[in-house]
This record gives C-alpha cells, structure tokens and sequence, in this order.
C-alpha cells in the first residue's frame, strides 16, 4: 500500500499527470463553455465585418448598450455603498437578527430574476401596493429607474458577499492603533479600514456590475421592452433574436462577451496589484 | 486610493450627464406602439414612414414612434401592469376584453370601419423543403414520429388561432361531407397533433426563429410568416390545409395612457391603419387587407385556401374562447 502512494506522487522525472488533467479540464469545458462562446464570434462575424459594424452602430443597438452600461453604473454605485454599510455593521456588531439579516441580504442570489421583476411591478406599478399612489410624473415602472432597481435588487448580495469576508478576517490591530492614537471613528474608518477594503471593493464592483449588464430575466418584466427608450443590451438580443435577426443579435452579444473578459480580466490583474500597493 | 476615488468621482460624472430618459423629441410627438410579433415589419418598413409623411405634410409637425414586440398575452400583461402604450395591434380579441375589463380601452372600441379589426391572415402549415413527411393537412401533424413546434397558447395569441384552426378545420369539412359537425374527431386530432408538440416558444416570432434554426419538422403559422421565410430564402414549404381559419388582429387605442394633446394624432394615426395606403402596405407586407378584399390579388404570394372560416365560425371570440381554447384544449387537450 504504500509503495503504491509513493509511486503515485512522482517524486522524480516527467509528471505525466499535469499535462493529462490540464488537457481534461480544457476538454471538459470545451463544450460547455468555449464552443458556445466561439459560436456567438463565429457567426457574429459571419455575414463580413461590414455587417457586424452597421449591426453594432445601429442607434438602437447603441441606446441598448448605452442603457445598460448606465443604470448597471448606479445600480453598482448603490450597491457598494450598502455593501460597505452593511459588511460594517455586521462585521463589527454582534446583536439580535444579525444572521437574520445576512440571510436576507442573501436572499436574492437564489431569486429567479423574473420573480425579481414582477415583485417589483407588484409593489411599484400603477397598481402595486406603493404604485398605486404615485401620480404619472413620479411613475417608476416602465422607466430606466426600473431598470436601476431591478439591477440593485439582483445584484444586491454580490458587493455584500465580497466585502463581508474581508471585513470579518481583517487583522484589527491598525484599527485599535488608530483609536488609541486619538483619531475619531470615521478617521480610523476613512484612513485605516476603507484602504485595506480596496480589493474587496473594486472586486465587488466589478462583480456587480458585470452581473448587471447581463440582467435579463427582471428588466424584461419592468422596462416595457421600447427599443430606444427602454431596451437594454440583454433585451436587445433577445428582441432580434425573436425576429430573426440573428446577425444583429449576435453583435451585441460579441460586445457583452468581450466586455465580460475585460471585467474579469481587470478582477483578476488588478487584485494582486490593489492589494499590494 | 485617492486615485481610485478621482476615477469613481469622474466616472460618476460622466454617468450623469447621460442618465437616460426617454430622449427629448424636441416639439414634437411620439405613438408609442405595442403589437403582437408579426406585425413588426409592415409597422417599421412602411406604415410608420406612410404616417409620418402624411402628417407632415397635414400638420406640418413631425411624429415619432416607438415600439415593443412580443406575443399577444404578453403585450396585454404589460399593458395591464402599465406599459405606457398609446396603440396595442393585438393578436386575439380576447386581449382587447381583458383590456377593457381594466378600464383601459373604450367598450366601443369596434365601432370602427371593419369592427376594429386592423388586418387579417390565414393559418398554414410550414414544412422542410421537399416535404420529407408528405404533411397535407393538420390530420398528418397528429402522425407518429412528427416533431411540430407550436406556440404556446399562455403567451401567443397565434398559438391561440392554431388551436381554433386545427379544431375548427375538422368540424368544417365533417360537415361539408356529413352535415353533421364531428366534435369527436375534432378533439381526436387536436390530441394527436399536441402529442407531437416538442416546444412551445412564447410568441409566433419565437416559433419561426426556433424552426428557422433548424429545429423541428413542422411548425403551424401565420401565412405571412411562411411568406417571409420563403422570400427569405429559407429551405421551407407552405402547407396548405382543406380547411383552415383566418386570423383577424384588433388594433386599440389605450385611452388610459394617452393625455388629451396627444388624443389628435393617437387617433388619427388608428384611423390611417384603415386607410387603403396603409391596407395596401399590409398586403405588400403578406398580410391581407380586412377592409377591401380586392387589394389582395397585388401579393402574388397568397395561397388559396378551400374551405375558410372565421372565429363567427364559432359563435366569436366570446363563445370560441370558453368553449374551445378553455374546455376543450385546456381541460381535455393539455391535461391529457
């Protein structure tokens, strides 16, 4: 037996291992991942760049990723201000309900979206519970501030979830040092916490704002789905796709594809970097 | 971390100059329009820019429109949570009732040139080219082995027509041959055909995409959009059933949302739609004219149906709603 492990760890000469598990998670995710993805480029692209650029320049489409870069930005800035909020008074206070309220934060990851959407209708529309004594002017639904709402509600645990972790390991020996040296709350909150919080936050942002500007299942419900008025990137593709027009659909995709790789690749880079200055 | 802030404060800053809103028009006005799936092309491509030069030239003002597609139910759902639409092109009257119901739309509304009915188009089979499955009529669908994409009658109004239509066709030429009418076979094929149902996509747009990409042997549809398909070039074939209905789509105005400056030109613009300019952009677009038949010999792509009928073949979309699409379908179809 354990002549066998120690054959099994190859202590000496080629690891044939690495090589094999490296080929099989490429495989594995070949065609759950990759082909897909290389699908939407290829055929994207497949009608000549031409195509691609005039589907992509096409004022709608530009409105569609407009609106959607926008009420994903607010969307993101609410929700790190009260991620932030939140991690801080979770992370520091002990009392009655905290766990409670964790799971409520929560809540909203395993929410399908359209349930997401149609609460919101339900309580803001001309005939929800609030919506019904809103005059026209103040109306919500149907708006880009619709859109916005339905984005922090969806996105609302992601910010939290980064943040939260980080606040609770942190070492609080800066923290104690700096109150011990005379500096108010806030000080030691703006000086020592917030700077050791920075991964944590643009990590948070990104997340949340990725998650946002591929938010499909509530803003269909609340947006009124107006092409140049009310459609974001997401229901722009799927608009297109329904009629048939594959092509244009798939260049927004390629852009929101491309975007994401971006997102993800900035998460990725610039971690080490914001945690190391 | 000061940099950081700086890029927050200046993206922030960039971010509100173009917080968006509906984009100011400038003097002058917009209908917003929503309609079930089909109608977007005979909308975009011609009636709007028809409309807008006619108004022009009347008013010298400009209009704009603005537009939302999806299937019939689910325009009708938006509308009653309060979508902002000024015109709803609908698919089935049932959706207008609904509408009225909630005080959104006149009880009056038919009391137009043509009973409020805005244009009309037959139900056809599409097949794959060569017709591998030899389908002639909706009988064939019901076959083992048939893989047939229909709608689905929660969301889609056309989903609606093609229940009526496989129904209504048996109950037809039972009686051209009996006198009697066969209800029996009738909900015979209505259950074999849903049998071989493999999906059922939201809105008649979404069936046409899902077979258009290659999934499924048939699929039951507007005549339009097998039309389009095959103007399209798509590897397809129209079937033409003995007996099939004529799909008649009611175009309203919801008065809830239009406000008292925008009464003229909402109205005027539902008027236009029954006009012979627009009836005959219809036509061009493959949909038929529902207010003068004539107009229909200019498409040439029109098939010729044997045996149509209409939803007065059931009494109305009052009688045709309970007493087909609800106890027949709903009860003994789906349930089955």
């Amino acid at each position: 037996m354990s002549a066998n492990l120690s054959n099994l760890r190859h202590t000496h000469g080629f690891d044939l291992v690495k090589p094999l598990s490296v080929a099989a998670l490429v495989l594995m995710m070949l065609p759950l991942i990759l082909l897909p993805l290389a699908s939407i480029f290829i055929f994207g692209m497949s009608a000549g760049l031409d195509k691609f650029w005039d589907s992509l320049t096409a004022p709608d489409a530009i409105f569609a990723l407009k609106l959607s870069i926008v009420t994903s930005f607010w969307a993101t800035v609410f929700n790190i201000v009260f991620g932030l909020f939140a991690a801080y008074v979770l992370a520091r206070y002990q009392f009655w309900g905290r766990n409670a309220i964790i799971v409520l934060i929560s809540i909203p990851t395993a929410i399908p979206t359209a349930v997401a959407g149609f609460a919101l209708l339900l309580l803001w529309g001309p005939y929800g519970l609030l919506g019904q004594y809103l005059s026209d002017e103040y109306r919500i639904m149907f708006t880009p501030y619709a859109i916005i709402l339905a984005n922090i509600f969806v996105t609302f645990p992601l910010a939290f979830g980064v943040i939260m972790p980080v606040l609770e390991t942190m070492d609080r020996s800066l923290e104690e040092a700096s109150a011990t040296i005379g500096a108010s709350r806030w000080q030691t909150f703006w000086h020592v916490t917030l700077p050791a919080l920075r991964g944590a936050i643009v990590g948070g942002a990104l997340l949340t704002f990725a998650r946002s500007v591929g938010e499909f299942g509530s803003t269909i419900l609340v947006s009124g789905n107006l092409s140049g008025r009310t459609q974001t990137a997401p229901l722009y593709i799927f608009a297109k796709f329904n009629e048939g027009q594959v092509e244009a659909a798939n260049a927004i995709a390629v852009v929101l594809a491309v975007f994401s790789f971006i997102i993800f690749s900035i998460l990725f880079f610039a971690r080490d970097w914001l945690e190391t200055e | 971390m000061k940099t950081f802030i700086c890029g927050l404060i200046f993206a922030a800053m960039i971010c509100t100059g173009c917080l968006p809103g509906p984009t100011s028009t400038g003097g002058s006005k917009t209908i917003t329009v929503y309609a079930f799936s089909i109608m977007k092309e005979s909308l975009e491509r011609d009636i709007y820019p028809a409309f807008k030069e006619k108004w022009r030239q009347q008013h010298g003002e400009e209009v704009n429109f603005t537009s939302s597609f999806a299937g019939s139910e689910t325009i009708t759902n938006q509308i009653l949570q309060g979508a902002p639409a000024d015109i709803a092109i609908l698919s089935i009257e049932m959706d207008v009732d609904r509408l009225i119901q909630a005080g959104q739309v006149p009880a009056d509304w038919w009391v137009t040139a043509e009973r409020g009915i805005v244009n009309r188009t037959p139900f056809v089979i599409l097949v794959r080219q060569g017709n591998p499955l030899g389908i002639t009529d909706f009988a064939d669908l019901a076959k083992p082995g048939v893989k047939l994409i229909h709608p689905d009658p929660v969301s889609s109004g056309g989903a609606q027509w093609s229940i009526l239509s496989i129904y209504g066709s048996e109950l037809k030429k039972s009686e051209a041959a009996t006198g009697a009418k066969d209800e029996a076979k009738a909900l015979d094929t209505l259950k074999g055909v849903w049998k071989n149902v493999i999906s059922t996509p939201g809105s008649a747009r979404e069936a046409r995409t899902q077979f258009e990409t290659g999934y499924g042997d048939a699929l039951i549809t507007y005549e339009l959009e097998g039309l389009l398909m095959k103007q399209a070039g798509a590897p397809v074939e129209i079937v033409v059933p003995k007996s099939t209905i004529f799909s008649e789509h009611p175009g309203v105005v919801v008065e809830r949302n239009i406000s008292a400056e925008e009464r003229e030109v909402v109205y005027a613009f539902r008027n236009f739609l029954w006009s012979d300019e627009a009836q005959k952009a219809f036509v061009k677009n493959n949909f038929r004219s529902s207010v003068n038949e004539s107009f229909d010999a200019a498409n040439a792509g029109f098939v010729k149906i044997e045996m149509p009928f209409t939803v007065h073949y059931f009494g109305g979309w009052k009688k045709a709603y309970p007493d087909v699409i609800d106890a027949i379908f709903r009860k003994q179809v789906k349930g089955q």
